[in-house]
């Protein structure tokens, strides 16, 4: 479901091509709109690009089933239970494809799955800011579903057309199962804001909680907010065509005439719509808690990741059974 | 079990499925798995969870011999000159018969013929 992290962190240093034939047959291609397939030829600096975003990308969709699959054993009825499973089995099956990208794109480097998971684990390998949250009732598993995953649809639609071909294949897929998880997350939504007063209290309490969130997940809109920013680098490569800011308002150009539609407000005084420029104002949220939240230092980030660890130590077992050489220990 | 030990244990795998008898098989994505049947039934959590399947493939990749680069260059940037092949060499004869008062029997003419009247 989710991609695309400002990792705030890594300095942008400016990028030479040592090779400028090859480098410039390579841009006459994206320019063509031609796919880069893996073994194809690229710059240093597109494949160190689409490692870090495509690897984000994976261990996000596997680091946002986590919190979705907490409601799972809560979830109101059966048919709502079969849904939301069917939701994070698809998470699980996205961050499948997307570490396959990944893995063909490090081999030069002789890294492999084993070294995404352990990058993860220590805190190399980020994952989206949403992910380090709590969930907290109910409406926090429409809200998922709904905003965090409608802002990832605005995000990934702007990469369908991605220059590089694994990528650019496996979002086609990812997108239209993308469509299943919005509609499912609008179907939970629909039933609280038709609900119970109760019920509309904890839907307009989940959606105060995530605003900041959901604004943060486009990313800052420039490189001086948190220090870098990745984003002028996958547009110069056909990756995705829009900016951080582009994307933050097509977002809120979509979503917000829906939210208020079903009589929920946004915890932002400011949020009106001006007819003058044709955009949403809004108020930036704290990019330097961003910061710190894709740091690992959210709210949930050390529970998350230490799942992730149980999860791989408790399966370490299927693995050494499975082993083609038996292990020797 | 660390990951000196664990390096090795996965293998690529090409997936390729068929949605219907008619349809041609064709390929869905890779996977990573230990064995071709672990393979097997990954390719089914992965790829199969909406979609009609009568048939499932899964290859290793080390036996797929796949054009590289170079090879995928060279065969998009061949000459378009092999009108002789194809109908599109043949298209005159439309205007010929015409002033024969006959029909081209033309693909979508003679694709039509599954039955042949009276039988």
């Amino acid at each position: 479901m989710y991609n695309y992290v400002e990792d705030g962190d890594s300095k942008t240093t400016a990028y030479v091509e040592k090779d400028t034939n090859k480098y410039n047959a390579f841009m006459n291609r994206i320019e063509a709109g031609e796919k880069i397939e893996a073994d194809d030829w690229m710059p240093e600096e597109y494949r160190q690009a689409l490692i870090k975003l495509i690897s984000m990308h994976g261990i996000s969709e596997i680091m946002g089933a986590l919190p979705e699959k907490e409601w799972v054993p809560k979830a109101p009825t059966l048919k709502r239970k079969l849904g939301i499973m069917a939701k994070v089995q698809d998470e699980m099956g996205h961050g499948q494809l997307l570490l396959r990208v990944t893995e063909d794109l490090m081999k030069p480097y002789g890294k492999n799955r084993e070294d995404l998971i352990q990058d993860l684990l220590n805190g190399d390998l980020k994952f989206h800011n949403v992910f380090h949250m709590p969930t907290k009732t109910w409406a926090d598993a429409g809200m998922v579903g709904w905003l965090v995953d409608g802002a990832a649809i605005i995000s990934q639609t702007n990469m369908l057309d991605a220059s590089y071909g694994p990528y650019q294949r496996a979002l086609q897929r990812i997108c239209a199962e993308e469509v299943f998880h919005a509609q499912h997350g609008e179907a939970i939504i629909m039933a609280l804001a038709e609900g119970t007063p109760y019920q509309r209290e904890i839907l307009q309490e989940s959606l105060n909680r995530w605003w900041p969130s959901l604004l943060m997940f486009f990313g800052p809109s420039t490189a001086a907010t948190t220090g870098s920013s990745k984003q002028d680098v996958m547009i110069k490569y056909g990756i995705r065509k829009s900016t951080n800011e582009e994307l933050r308002l097509a977002f809120l150009d979509k979503y917000l005439p829906r939210v208020f539609s079903l009589g929920l407000t946004v915890p932002d005084k400011s949020v009106r719509y001006d007819e003058d420029t044709g955009k949403w104002a809004y108020q930036q949220p704290d990019w330097q808690e961003f910061k710190q939240i894709i740091r690992n230092k959210g709210p949930r980030s050390k529970e998350r990741l230490r799942l992730r660890e149980i999860a791989y130590e408790n399966n370490s077992w299927v693995r050494k059974a499975l082993a083609p050489q038996p292990a020797t220990h | 079990m660390g990951k000196n030990e664990e390096s090795g244990f996965y293998q690529e795998y090409e997936v390729f499925s068929k949605r219907s008898v008619k349809s041609p098989i064709q390929h869905q994505f890779s996977l990573l798995a230990p064995n071709e049947e672990m393979a097997l039934s990954m390719a089914q959590e992965n790829f199969m969870r909406r979609e009609d399947v009568i048939d499932v493939w899964v290859v290793k990749r080390t036996n797929i011999r796949s054009m590289n680069s170079q090879e995928r260059e060279q065969w998009t940037k061949r000459l378009n000159n092999k009108d002789y092949r194809t109908t599109k060499g043949y298209g005159y004869l439309r205007k010929k018969w015409r002033e024969k008062e006959q029909g081209m029997l033309d693909e979508k003419e003679i694709m039509s013929w599954k039955e042949v009247k009276g039988t």
